[in-house]
């Protein structure tokens, strides 16, 4: 055996993503496409079920979601695709063939950009994305609910015809982290568009990946392909393993061998499949024309692609926001379009951008875990999102508007929004915040503050150059400022509002 | 005359006007299947009770004075690959055994809210894959004009039936010649219209981008009535055409009805060599039309010729393969339940589930289909398919249809079949290559031979010319007269 | 001959087909027959020409989103062979 310490392995890696598109009814049939909670087989008709004589019907709104999902990954549209019967045997396929476009699809030639290890912008190509038809879900008698050793499996064919896209990547991804990287932009973006839920607890979205390994020595792993993750962790997982196993196969001077592998989400381990890899076989689709989508269609699709993360990003940017707050603002849609109607309502970006990305994303993740404490939250309710927040963006606009204006000091603006979240109306929730009811206006405070700390610019400076290590010169503008409201104003409010005038020279009047 | 005997329109005429009643008519028509049956075996299944049943809610709304649809009270057999919700479709398969379909192909709704009363599901060769109606798993139905004689497939059951005087019409589905090859052994009247005018969701498919549901009649103009229900567009079809074609109106001519219609030959079936009574046939015709004033010309097919033959069994392989895929034993149909592993069970069920001719069809598409070999053969079928249809077009240009045999022979004896089945399969030449270029199909009985067996033939024209090919069989009627009812069968029996 | 015993097997094997060797011989015969007969082919230089496609039905139609329950569900249910559940059974499915 030569000597390998010196070997170097480079995994080359390619991603396929099956995104369940967002529709009313299935892809061929008028099933109903929303069938969680309900019983198993509830949602079939002669078509999904394959039954002999049946016949399928595209559904528009796939046509138009597929053409969706594929701009947001700057995808180009084909004007005129075509359906095949990709053939294989297994129970959870009712006809035993698969309706899918394959390799002539809706959507071509796409590009993601993510950044590489190194933190430099690189480009992940996509293949294509093409439509399909699920398959039904099994379940097995092993104790463990898993395919191996189970006796029995019963199939549920609910999820038989509910519409997919597949997203198929160029080999561009080279690590677990770009590839986890690559499917949360696409994710975003996808949902975005609003294609998919791409819900990965309801199985929206499944990950295949194609790993193969360069060795330095020029010689190269075959291409494998691991199956079954469901989750970005499975698939980081999953893809660290791959890789592990074949540099260690290559370093050992083995062969890796092209197969088909498993991956086990409970061992975290791949296992080569024993079931024999599906022979695909096509066919056209008889009983589908080609699909023919006209370039207005196209046209008025586009025009319905809402701005992307990224462009928005960088339009946040400009309006001064940080690249971390632009970035978290612009995750989800919903946020951002929560920030964008607080700003359109007249709040400062920069205040209304911190607002959002500190006190109303915690109130949802607060609303978020409370209800999964509770348990409410059953597998068909739909996530406590930003949109369900009894805070309007125009009523935190007009609280940001009264901090700005001086009305109210930061701190009690914070106590205002509690009330808010409780159901309050503004006014309702200023009264009760204690602004009103403490004797010193919030406004007035500010004020006074303000000119204190101006009157002592000298104590100021002292303090803002570390001076004040024993916190003795901030005590003696808080007691100018106890002494000038005739000791009505509250000890802990007035140390806040010095700290926050302190920390926000700008502010200061 | 017996009320078996009458045709659609006299029926629909005599239950409106209560000369007799749908019952009456059921009934009879019931009597006259029960005493062939035994001796032709043309349905699998007899739905004497649904049908009496709904014959007499017919009479019940002519009581009531209700209004009723055109078909009102007319008996109907449809072909055992139609679905009829409820009642058993088979395909003529075991693998379908008592399969009951939920629902009904279209066909069998637009039919029954016209009125019509199902009297039965006629055999079929298996999965429609054959031409004798003999590979059928409920055994072979006979010719009423000979029985020891084949009925033709694969719709053999639903010509037989409508030839014996079961019914005045019968449907059967053509996807090489399954509708005009067994009427023409029948000697009456079947039409493979245009692909896409008849819808084909509820038709248990055998080559999908070939099948075409027909009727079968014996008046052309029943056919006219049985169509102006058929040919509508269905949303339930993909391929159904959104294209309506009055089959109602229908000018008089005069003296030299076909003057101006360019009737043509087809050069390279001559090298063919046809049964004598087929080719005086196809001599007597071309009198008939050059003395209605039609010009008879000449057309060249040669890819027609040559390739037709082999271009359709290598698409209609393919597709079956995997229109038959489904049948597993899991969902629904035959099933076995000791099978230890899902692979044994499926190979259980559809290695006994399925006859011989079938699996034979079956694997040759799976092998032609195989990505090894799919480019040479199976994606090769599909370009030599539009080279056949462009030949067709072309050759439409200039001629208004095309007059030529539907058989090569008359009817073989039951149980008769060639050595090697790719001899079987070029007596097909006639059929199929309508199919491969989704054109209409009439065929016609001429006459009789010496021995008393039917002669056929048919006219093939361009696509939607369906109309012009019955308006066409209409004159010939005046002259051939129309299709005779097989009455002798009955003698001793009745 | 252009497939051999094992050959159809194998593909019949792959339509989830088994043969007796009575039916074997006569499906080698008869594949082998069709695959001269489609040997036919060979002779078109195809290079240029598009596979078919029905003119007239050269765009697929397209089904509003509507969601419409298909009432008789339970008939489908009817047919299945083990009524335990509202599921459909099938065998140990990995082999061994």
């Amino acid at each position: 055996m030569s000597d390998n310490t010196k070997l170097t392995f480079t995994p080359v890696i390619g991603i396929e993503i099956h995104i369940q598109l967002k529709t009313k009814s299935k892809v061929f049939c008028s099933c109903s496409a929303d069938y969680t909670n309900d019983e198993p087989n509830s949602h079939i008709c002669p078509v999904c079920m394959g039954l002999p004589g049946s016949m399928p019907v595209l559904n528009k709104s796939v046509i138009q979601q597929g053409m969706l999902a594929g701009m947001a990954l700057n995808c180009t549209v084909q004007p005129t695709t075509y359906f095949f019967r990709k053939s294989y045997y297994y129970p959870d396929l009712p006809k035993n063939y698969q309706i899918t476009q394959s390799d002539l699809p809706i959507a071509a030639n796409g590009w993601l950009e993510i950044k590489d290890d190194a933190g430099n912008p690189k480009t992940i190509r996509i293949n294509r994305l093409h439509l399909e038809e699920d398959v039904g879900k099994l379940h097995h008698s092993a104790a463990d609910g898993r395919l191996e050793g189970a006796e029995t499996s019963w199939v549920d064919y609910n999820r038989s015809g509910l519409p997919l896209a597949e997203i198929v990547s160029e080999p561009d991804v080279s690590s677990a982290r770009e590839a986890v990287e690559y499917v949360t932009a696409l994710r975003r973006r996808v949902r975005y568009a609003g294609a998919s839920d791409v819900d990965l607890e309801k199985g929206m979205m499944r990950f295949d990946a194609n790993v193969s390994v360069k060795c330095s020595d020029g010689r190269w792993g075959r291409r494998v392909e691991v199956k079954n993750m469901n989750s970005f962790r499975a698939l980081e997982r999953a893809i660290e393993y791959e890789i592990k196993r074949q540099s260690k196969i290559l370093a050992e001077g083995g062969e890796v061998l092209q197969e088909t592998r498993h991956w086990n989400d409970a061992k975290e381990t791949t296992t080569a499949s024993r079931v024999k890899e599906f022979y695909r076989k096509f066919i056209v689709e008889p009983d589908l024309p080609p699909l023919v989508v006209s370039p207005q269609w196209v046209e008025e699709v586009r025009g319905m692609l809402p701005e992307m993360p990224n462009e928005k990003a960088a339009r946040y940017k400009e309006m001064g926001l940080s690249e971390i707050d632009a970035g978290v603002l612009t995750d989800s849609i919903d946020v951002a379009q929560y920030f964008e109607a607080c700003v359109a309502a007249g709040a400062n970006p920069l205040r209304a951008g911190n607002w959002v990305r500190t006190e109303v994303l915690r109130a949802v993740n607060d609303r978020q875990a409370g209800d999964r404490q509770v348990g409410e939250k059953q597998a068909g309710d739909r996530q406590f999102g930003v949109k369900d927040l009894p805070v309007k963006p125009d009523v935190l606009a007009e609280l940001i508007r009264r901090i700005d204006d001086g009305k109210l000091s930061t701190t009690l603006a914070k106590n205002v929004f509690e009330g808010l979240l409780e159901g309050l109306s503004l006014d309702e929730a200023v009264k009760n915040s204690g602004a009103a009811e403490g004797g010193v206006n919030a406004g007035a405070l500010e004020d006074l503050v303000s000119a204190t700390l101006a009157a002592n610019a000298d104590v100021v400076g002292d303090i803002r150059s570390g001076k004040d290590t024993k916190g003795k010169k901030v005590k003696f503008l808080q007691g100018l400022i106890m002494r000038e409201t005739k000791g009505q104003a509250r000890p802990e409010e007035v140390a806040a509002a010095i700290e926050s005038a302190l920390a926000n020279p700008e502010n200061l009047k | 005359m017996e009320l078996y005997e009458l045709g659609v329109r006299e029926i629909v005429e005599g239950v409106r006007g209560k000369k007799f009643s749908a019952l009456e008519v059921f009934d009879e028509c019931l009597h006259r299947t029960l005493a062939c049956e035994s001796e032709i075996s043309a349905l699998i299944t007899t739905t004497a009770d649904a049908g009496r049943a709904h014959a007499r809610q017919i009479d019940e709304r002519i009581a009531k004075g209700e209004p009723l649809g055109p078909l009102a009270g007319v008996p109907v057999i449809l072909k055992d690959n139609i679905c009829t919700h409820g009642i058993r479709t088979t395909a003529g398969s075991r693998i379908l055994g008592r399969w009951a379909p939920p629902y009904s192909a279209t066909v069998w709704d637009l039919l029954s809210s016209a009125g019509a009363v199902l009297l039965g599901k006629s055999n079929m060769d298996e999965f429609a894959m054959g031409n004798t109606c003999s590979t059928s798993a409920f055994g072979p139905t006979a010719n009423p004009w000979d029985l020891s004689r084949v009925p033709g497939g694969s719709s053999g059951g639903s010509a037989a039936s409508v030839a014996a005087g079961y019914v005045p019409f019968a449907l059967g589905s053509d996807t090489g010649g399954s509708i005009r090859q067994p009427a023409s052994y029948c000697g009456i009247y079947g039409l493979k219209p245009t692909y896409g005018l008849v819808s084909r969701y509820g038709l248990i498919a055998y080559g999908s981008s070939l099948d075409q549901i027909g009727p079968f009649t014996r008046s052309v103009q029943d056919m006219d009535l049985i169509m102006d229900i058929l040919a509508r567009h269905d949303p339930k079809d993909s391929t159904s055409v959104d294209k309506r074609i009055d089959f109602t109106r229908r000018e008089e001519k005069g003296e030299r009805p076909l003057k101006g219609k360019r009737v043509a030959l087809v050069e390279e079936f001559r090298d063919f060599t046809l049964d004598p009574p087929i080719a005086d046939a196809m001599k007597r015709l071309i009198r008939i039309f050059e003395e209605m004033g039609a010009e008879i010309v000449q057309v060249s097919l040669p890819t027609v010729a040559r390739y037709a033959v082999a271009c359709y069994y290598a698409i209609a392989a393919s597709e079956a393969h995997t229109n038959l895929a489904r049948f597993d034993g899991v969902r629904y149909g035959y099933r076995v339940t000791t099978a230890s592993g899902l692979k044994d069970m499926f190979e259980e069920v559809r290695s006994k589930g399925f006859g011989a001719e079938v699996k034979s069809r079956i694997i040759a598409g799976t092998c032609l289909t195989e990505p090894v070999r799919s480019e040479e053969y199976y994606v090769a079928a599909t370009r030599v398919r539009t080279l056949i249809a462009e030949e067709f077009k072309r050759a439409f240009e200039n001629v208004d249809c095309i007059l030529q045999p539907v058989t090569p022979s008359l009817p073989s004896k039951i149980g008769e079949s060639d050595e090697d089945a790719m001899k079987g399969y070029e007596s097909d030449l006639y059929t199929l290559p309508v199919n491969m270029a989704g054109l209409p199909g009439f065929s016609f009985c001429t006459g009789y031979s010496d021995s008393g067996l039917p002669v056929g033939l048919q006219l093939v024209g361009p696509r939607w010319s369906d109309k012009n090919l019955l308006d066409i069989g209409f004159e010939l009627e005046k002259v051939l007269g129309a299709p005779k009812i097989a009455r002798e069968i009955t003698r001793g029996i009745a | 001959m252009k497939l051999g015993n094992d050959d159809v097997r194998a593909i019949a094997a792959e339509a989830r087909l088994s043969l007796t060797d009575t039916e074997l011989a006569g499906t080698v015969r008869y594949i082998n027959n069709f695959l001269d007969m489609v040997d036919r082919f060979k002779e078109l230089d195809l290079k240029d020409v598009e596979p078919f496609c029905f003119a007239e039905t050269n765009v697929c139609p397209l089904r509003e989103d509507v969601p419409a329950a298909f009432l008789r569900g339970e008939e489908i249910l009817a047919d299945r062979s083990d009524s335990t559940g509202a599921f459909f059974k099938v065998p140990r499915i990995m082999e061994e």
